[in-house]
């Protein structure tokens, strides 16, 4: 039962994951059309308040880079989180009549509906930075494979909280609703629509604390100003592996009661 | 001494009682906290139970005495309160109906996510799907959305994937009962050779005929206790027993109000079957003495002519006779009432349910005027076939025709 249980169900993963792509847009029309639709109308929501009406400049540092691109770098991998944790935590009342009658490790339910969030907005992602890069902002392609090594632990940390809150959400159905609220002010607490510089002094250490705050200012480095890897990004990893097992652990010591509340 | 495929020691069950949510977050709390105390109500106690490789066993009783959470224990779907579980080897589990498929997926993609949830790659299923549509033989609804499904077929595909996989322990829920008779027939074909292959099965079902022709063995489970385990044929007998009793008990407190005696038609005013030993009873073992006792109500208090039958729960009619082919003249006991009785020595009939149908005609046997009927089930241990055993002997042949 034990020793490598993702090993063990590694085509069980693959199935679901598959599952959950294929699925996410069957019975929509133009089906992977709408991973962009979305975004990107938030991205001209968010480029035209701040750059047009509020006059949102970016950091001299970022060179040759508009608000648009500033915000988009950031955008996308704050959707592949947000959107992991809530899709994540209806990961297990949502496959209820499966865990009623099948007998299977529940925590795959969350991978791969967390990992299928990761890869749809991943594509929409990199499709993002080349049309910018196309139209002539200065996004350094060569930060991509950075960036993309960036993103392994952001995942695993999206996972490990999606694992607590479809745990807890099995047990009590109050969770979904507070975790819409939270994220939405962890979406502004977090440097996305602007540089942490940007933050009073009082406030930046304890916003430097929020792990989202560093993936996204070090995602933005990595792509707009210099590609390569720092030292916290090992230190955020183990931060991140941690968060996941913590997550793990508690999911695993609720998981067998999950089939009596269902 | 093989070691057993399950071994179930002291299992016990308790189901929370998460009805509000002030219950729900105190379960929540325990359960983080591994303290044991909550509001519960107990499915299973103290089960004990050893399925060797190549046993039959069922799981019989009433709906709610536990039957299905022990198989989801056994199935590793739900965990024990307390006791122990070892299952060795490759498991198939068919729980309830629909049998764990997402019903917003295609009946093709659901043969996938089933097979990888055993294990198998992508790649190994595709070399079995076609084999499996084939047996599920539900057309091309297996593109369709399960959800689309009519339990009936979603019964017939959970049944083709769970037994493409081969698996060593077969665990099936009441799914027999759902499919159409031709499909439930390719089921049971497909048992009997699984278990003539060395195959184990775990199956639950009301229909004793299945447990019978099944199984080896049964369990019978009574409001979470194992009341009786043993050779499935006795176990099944006792349950069919204890359910006759608790039918007549009902009867007698409804207390139907004896027909009033009157009237100006022949009448049967009761039937009872006995046994040899003069004992009421509803369920005889082939071969045993049966009498039909009855009383018949005749207005001109002249000695009527009766009439038995003996038909099949289905329907199907197995033998019937009027008394006077016999020059039989009912007895008469006073108040134009006529008692009479008609003696089996030994029923030949074979396992199964029938009815025994009693008529009234008038004095000269001409007119039909009451119908009575009484339902008895023969049990036996046979793989005969038909309705009933004729005599014979299997005797030497010879090499050709005189």
């Amino acid at each position: 039962m034990n020793g490598l249980p993702l090993l063990r169900h590694r085509w069980l993963l693959y199935e679901l994951t598959r599952r959950e792509l294929s699925n996410r847009y069957a019975g929509s029309v133009s089906g992977f059309a709408w991973t962009f639709v979305q975004p990107i109308a938030q991205l001209a929501i968010f480029a035209f308040v701040f750059s047009q009406i509020f006059r949102a400049g970016v950091p001299a540092n970022y060179t040759g880079i508009t608000y648009t691109a500033f915000v988009a770098v950031a955008l996308w991998p704050w959707i592949m989180f947000s959107e992991g944790v809530q899709r994540g935590m209806a990961a297990i009342a949502g496959n209820a009549g499966l865990i009623r009658k099948v007998a299977l490790p529940t925590q795959l339910l969350v991978y791969s509906t967390v990992i299928a969030c990761y890869a749809i907005n991943l594509a929409g992602f990199v499709v993002v930075l080349l049309a910018l890069y196309a139209t002539g902002e200065n996004i350094h392609l060569a930060g991509l494979p950075f960036a993309l090594l960036l993103l392994v632990p952001y995942l695993l940390f999206a996972t490990g909280i999606g694992l607590v809150l479809a745990a807890l959400q099995t047990f009590l159905k109050d969770v979904e609703h507070g975790v819409g609220i939270v994220l939405n002010m962890v979406f502004y607490a977090t440097p996305i629509l602007y540089p942490l510089t940007f933050v009073p002094e009082a406030w930046r250490r304890g916003l430097a604390l929020n792990p989202l705050a560093y993936f996204s200012e070090r995602l933005r480095e990595v792509l707009l100003v210099h590609p390569a890897l720092a030292a916290g990004d090992a230190v955020a990893a183990a931060g991140c592996l941690a968060v996941f097992l913590a997550g793990l652990w508690m999911f695993k010591r609720l998981s067998p009661y999950f089939e009596d509340f269902l | 001494m093989s070691q057993p495929l399950v071994s179930l020691a002291g299992i016990t069950k308790d189901y929370p009682k998460v009805a509000t949510g002030g219950e729900r977050l105190r379960t929540l709390f325990s359960l983080m906290l591994r303290s044991a105390e909550l509001p519960h109500f107990r499915a299973l106690e103290n089960i004990d139970l050893e399925v060797h490789r190549g046993e039959s066993v069922a799981l019989v009783g009433e709906n709610g005495a536990g039957k299905s959470t022990l198989l989801k224990i056994i199935a590793g779907v739900a965990r024990p309160t307390a006791g122990t579980v070892a299952v060795r080897g490759r498991v198939s589990a068919l729980l309830e109906l629909g049998s764990g498929f997402h019903p917003d997926y295609t009946g093709r993609e659901n043969i996938y996510l089933s097979s990888a949830v055993m294990g198998l790659s992508h790649r190994e299923t595709r070399s079995k799907v076609a084999s499996i549509i084939e047996f599920a033989d539900i057309g091309a609804h297996i593109d369709e959305p399960i959800k689309h499904y009519s339990s009936g077929m979603g019964v017939r595909l959970g049944f083709a994937v769970a037994t493409s996989l081969a698996p060593d322990l077969l665990i099936t829920d009441e799914v027999l009962a759902v499919g159409d008779e031709s499909f439930q027939k390719k089921c049971i074909q497909w048992l009997e050779r699984y278990l003539d292959g060395g195959g184990t099965l775990l199956l639950c079902s009301h229909s004793m005929f299945h447990v019978q022709t099944l199984c080896s063995k049964a369990l019978w489970i009574h409001h979470g206790r194992a009341r009786l385990f043993g050779e499935s044929f006795d176990v099944t007998r006792e349950y069919l027993t204890y359910h006759e009793e608790k039918r007549r008990e009902e009867r007698r407190a409804e207390s139907i109000p004896a027909p009033a005696s009157g009237g100006n038609m022949p009448r049967i005013v009761s039937t009872w079957i006995e046994r040899a030993d003069g004992e009421r009873a509803e369920t005889f073992a082939q071969g045993d003495e049966l009498v039909l006792h009855g009383i018949a109500y005749e207005p001109d208090d002249r000695s009527p002519v009766l009439l038995f039958g003996v038909v099949r729960a289905d329907g199907t009619a197995v033998y019937g006779s009027p008394s006077n082919e016999r020059g039989f003249i009912p007895t008469p006991i006073g108040e134009r009432r006529f008692s009479f009785a008609i003696r089996f020595a030994a029923i030949a009939l074979l396992p199964g349910k029938y009815t025994m149908r009693v008529h009234a005609l008038d004095p000269e046997g001409l007119r039909l005027f009451d119908t009575v009927e009484t339902e008895f089930v023969v049990t036996g241990q046979t793989r005969d076939f038909g309705l009933v055993r004729l005599e014979h002997q299997w005797i030497a042949g010879r090499p050709g025709a005189p």
